[in-house]
């Protein structure tokens, strides 16, 4: 009895010991391979595969969803489906949450992210982003018979709803860290805690807040923007640049034939009305632009 | 790896620790009651009652955690039912565990044989002294062993708590590579705040198992 | 209906997009399954022989499967694997080599305790027979835990299915990501999607799961 004991405490030490060496092991084969092996894929060797892999949302509606019929739809998908048209390929949807978007394309499990990913500087030195199609800032929507219009307002025990790995996350844990998050890792999952008022109020992109206003009766957007004004725009793996200018000379010509508006038109109207057009689209139509 | 990181990550990660523990075990403090009560009620076969045990064993173990969560959690309050997310967390793991723990000491109360409560009763014991005095104590000790297989079940099935909004180690891991990208790091203070946590469990588990099972009779 | 949100399910391929998400969940299960099994009788048989350096190695393998929740592991495949090594295995292998993983120590372990019962003088005479090691094994000793076995595999099956709804969390669609889907895309029409979706999802486990384990418990009597 007594040796079995003992070596039931050897054996859970060694097995400690050996997942401490095997993950130091990664750190020296990690600095080592991340400079000849690319995990991504340039246009040739997509075009060759036949396939494109992009990653997007599928519970944001109207951004990326996916409608009854088990179809993607979206903001996005539409701008997704033209990219693989123009690259003459399939395209593969992955269906992505707001804190993978960054480590899919890092380990090349998507060939682009389109998945109202903001531009930052912090994910600028981790993705490469190309050319921006839309224009995006902050926002807070709460309940309208309590609506919350400034986040010093807000009581000491209120939570504010935030989801994991978006831009409002960061924004509100650098610049608001009083503030208690309620933090969730998907969208659908996020909203539906804020309509069972498990939070005040939920602060995201104000492009989904408003959407969600709009969309669902009884709720307001007491700040419609807070922090700078951002852009979103597709990103790929770092380092990958033959994906990225032709994603950049893909977004010019099809700015130049408005295609965006026409994006618009086709999938947030229905949300958005027509007067938030021209504040909400991009079109990119100069290389330079970011 | 990135040393200064690892360091910097480090309190995210023990408040994360402490959160996990404390509702895992208020979880797993939950389902020993129920455990106890519900394995009582089989044992002495309640009428009623013992079918209703049996019903909330069958649909418990054979659901997951996450889908119970996730039903308590963000279906229930549709019908008017609303639960903060910690409640959500200890009811749910509670409500998981005590199926299993009815199971354990139910298989250690029907390892006690018959013959000890009929001496008992013919020594002058009354049913329920019987059972405090003679049969609890024994189904106990012999339950240890699937007991602490249990907890550390439970413990590991914290892991789904994310989901609901709980920072536990798992969630806090993905919050934390999410906003900053750093995965090495993060997975390895997730590994290790794991075996923190699970490495004391197992060993006086070890420890315990050994000591009661001097108190079994019939090995 | 409408109150409950149940409505929402019949809508447009809701329904089927559901089953089809189940699915994705038991194939990965059974696969899975069917994997720890075959590689579980070997464990399991090694774990027996008395190699004090085997027995290590077999050892910390079971702790480490034993106090690693399957989510972390989960993580460490799926994303740890590609940075590591450059792997890019996709959700489904993932999930798959991490059930098989975790499936074969508990297999292993089953097989183990199976193989304990059997009386050590037949191995032995076995053995005095002139069978070898590996055919006292496949002849002589494993068809006689087959009965203890099998319904403890099939208990692993429903163990499997309760695990996979795991796989959302690594960009897997299963039912719990189509149920939050349906969720989304009715949340103006149907306000209270999430009751009956979910419930729908907590049923369709339960009656998936149950009967499995219902008959493990049948053989598990039956055969005792």
């Amino acid at each position: 009895m007594k040796k079995s004991l003992f070596k039931k405490v050897t054996s859970l030490l060694m097995a400690t010991a050996l997942l401490a060496v095997s993950l130091t092991a990664c750190k020296t084969s990690n600095s080592t391979s991340k400079a000849d092996d690319k995990v991504y894929r340039t246009v040739d060797e997509i075009k060759e595969s036949g396939v494109i892999n992009i990653g997007v949302f599928s519970d944001k509606s109207p951004f990326g969803y996916v409608d009854e019929n088990g179809n993607y739809a979206g903001y996005d998908v539409y701008f997704a489906n033209q990219i693989a048209k123009d690259l003459g390929v399939e395209v593969n949807f992955v269906s992505t949450e707001a804190a993978n978007r960054i480590e899919y394309l890092q380990t090349g499990k998507v060939d682009i992210i389109l998945a109202n990913f903001t531009v930052t500087d912090e994910r600028k030195e981790e993705v490469d982003f190309s050319l921006p199609y839309m224009n995006v800032s902050l926002g807070v929507v709460s309940p309208s018979n309590a609506v919350v219009e400034s986040l010093d307002d807000l009581g000491k025990n209120d939570q504010v709803i935030v989801i994991s790995g978006t831009t409002a996350e960061t924004y509100l844990t650098k610049n608001y860290p009083n503030i208690k998050l309620q933090k969730y890792d998907s969208y659908a999952a996020a909203k539906t805690a804020f309509e069972n008022k498990n939070g005040v109020a939920w602060a995201n992109d104000n492009t989904e807040v408003i959407a969600f206003s709009l969309e669902n009766e009884g709720y307001t957007v007491g700040i419609p923007s807070l922090g700078d004004a951002d852009t979103i725009a597709p990103a790929v793996t770092k380092g990958n640049e033959s994906l990225l200018n032709w994603l950049n000379e893909e977004t010019v010509s099809l700015a130049a034939k408005n295609f965006f508006h026409e994006d618009y038109e086709a999938t947030l109207k229905d949300t958005y009305g027509e007067d938030y057009e021209d504040t909400l689209v991009v079109e990119s139509t100069s290389l330079t632009n970011n | 790896m990135d040393k200064d990181v690892i360091i910097s990550y480090i309190p995210h990660f023990k408040e994360a620790l402490f959160l996990t523990l404390k509702i895992g075990w208020l979880g797993i403090l939950l389902s020993l009651i129920i455990g106890l009560v519900g394995a009582s009620l089989l044992h002495f076969k309640v009428k009623f009652l013992q079918k209703i045990v049996g019903i909330y064993i069958e649909i418990f173990r054979n659901t997951p955690l996450l889908i119970q969560l996730f039903f308590i959690y963000f279906a229930l309050p549709k019908v008017g039912i609303q639960i903060t997310a910690e409640k959500c967390g200890v009811l749910g793991l509670g409500l998981l565990g005590g199926a299993y723990m009815i199971e354990t000491f139910r298989s250690g109360l029907e390892a006690v044989t018959t013959i000890q409560t009929e001496s008992a009763l013919s020594l002058g014991f009354s049913k329920a002294k019987t059972f405090r005095y003679i049969i609890l104590p024994q189904a106990l000790s012999m339950s240890i062993p699937g007991l602490v297989a249990n907890i550390i079940f439970l413990l590991k099935e914290t892991s789904v708590f994310s989901t609901i909004s709980l920072m536990d180690l798992m969630f806090t891991a993905k919050d934390l590579i999410g906003m900053y990208a750093k995965t090495t790091e993060n997975l390895f203070l997730l590994v290790v705040f794991y075996l923190i946590m699970l490495i004391p469990v197992s060993i006086i588990g070890a420890i315990v198992e050994r000591k009661v099972r001097y108190a079994g009779f019939g090995d | 209906m409408q109150a409950l949100g149940i409505d929402v399910l019949f809508k447009g391929t809701n329904l089927f997009r559901l089953l089809q998400g189940l699915w994705v969940s038991i194939e990965i299960s059974l696969i899975s399954v069917v994997i720890s099994i075959v590689l579980g009788l070997i464990v399991g048989i090694l774990m027996t022989i008395d190699r004090p350096f085997l027995r290590i190695i077999l050892k910390i393998y079971l702790e480490v499967v034993r106090i690693m929740p399957q989510m972390v592991l989960l993580f460490i495949v799926y994303f740890g694997t590609t940075r590591v090594f450059g792997w890019d295995l996709s959700a489904e292998f993932s999930a798959i080599f991490v059930f098989s993983f975790w499936g074969t120590a508990e297999m292993g372990d089953l097989v183990r305790g199976a193989i304990k019962t059997i009386p050590k003088i037949q191995f032995e005479s076995s053995l005095a027979l002139g069978f070898n090691t590996v055919q006292t094994f496949v002849v002589i000793i494993i068809p006689q835990t087959i009965r203890r076995l099998i319904p403890l595999a099939i208990n692993l099956i429903t163990r499997m299915i309760k695990t996979t709804s795991l796989v959302m969390m690594i960009g897997n669609v299963e039912v719990l990501k189509v149920a939050q889907q349906i969720i989304e895309a009715n949340r103006n029409t149907s306000p209270n999607a999430a009751f009956g979706v979910f419930a729908f999802v907590f049923f369709l486990y339960f009656i998936i799961c149950w009967p499995i384990s219902r008959l493990s418990i049948y053989l598990e009597k039956r055969w005792a």
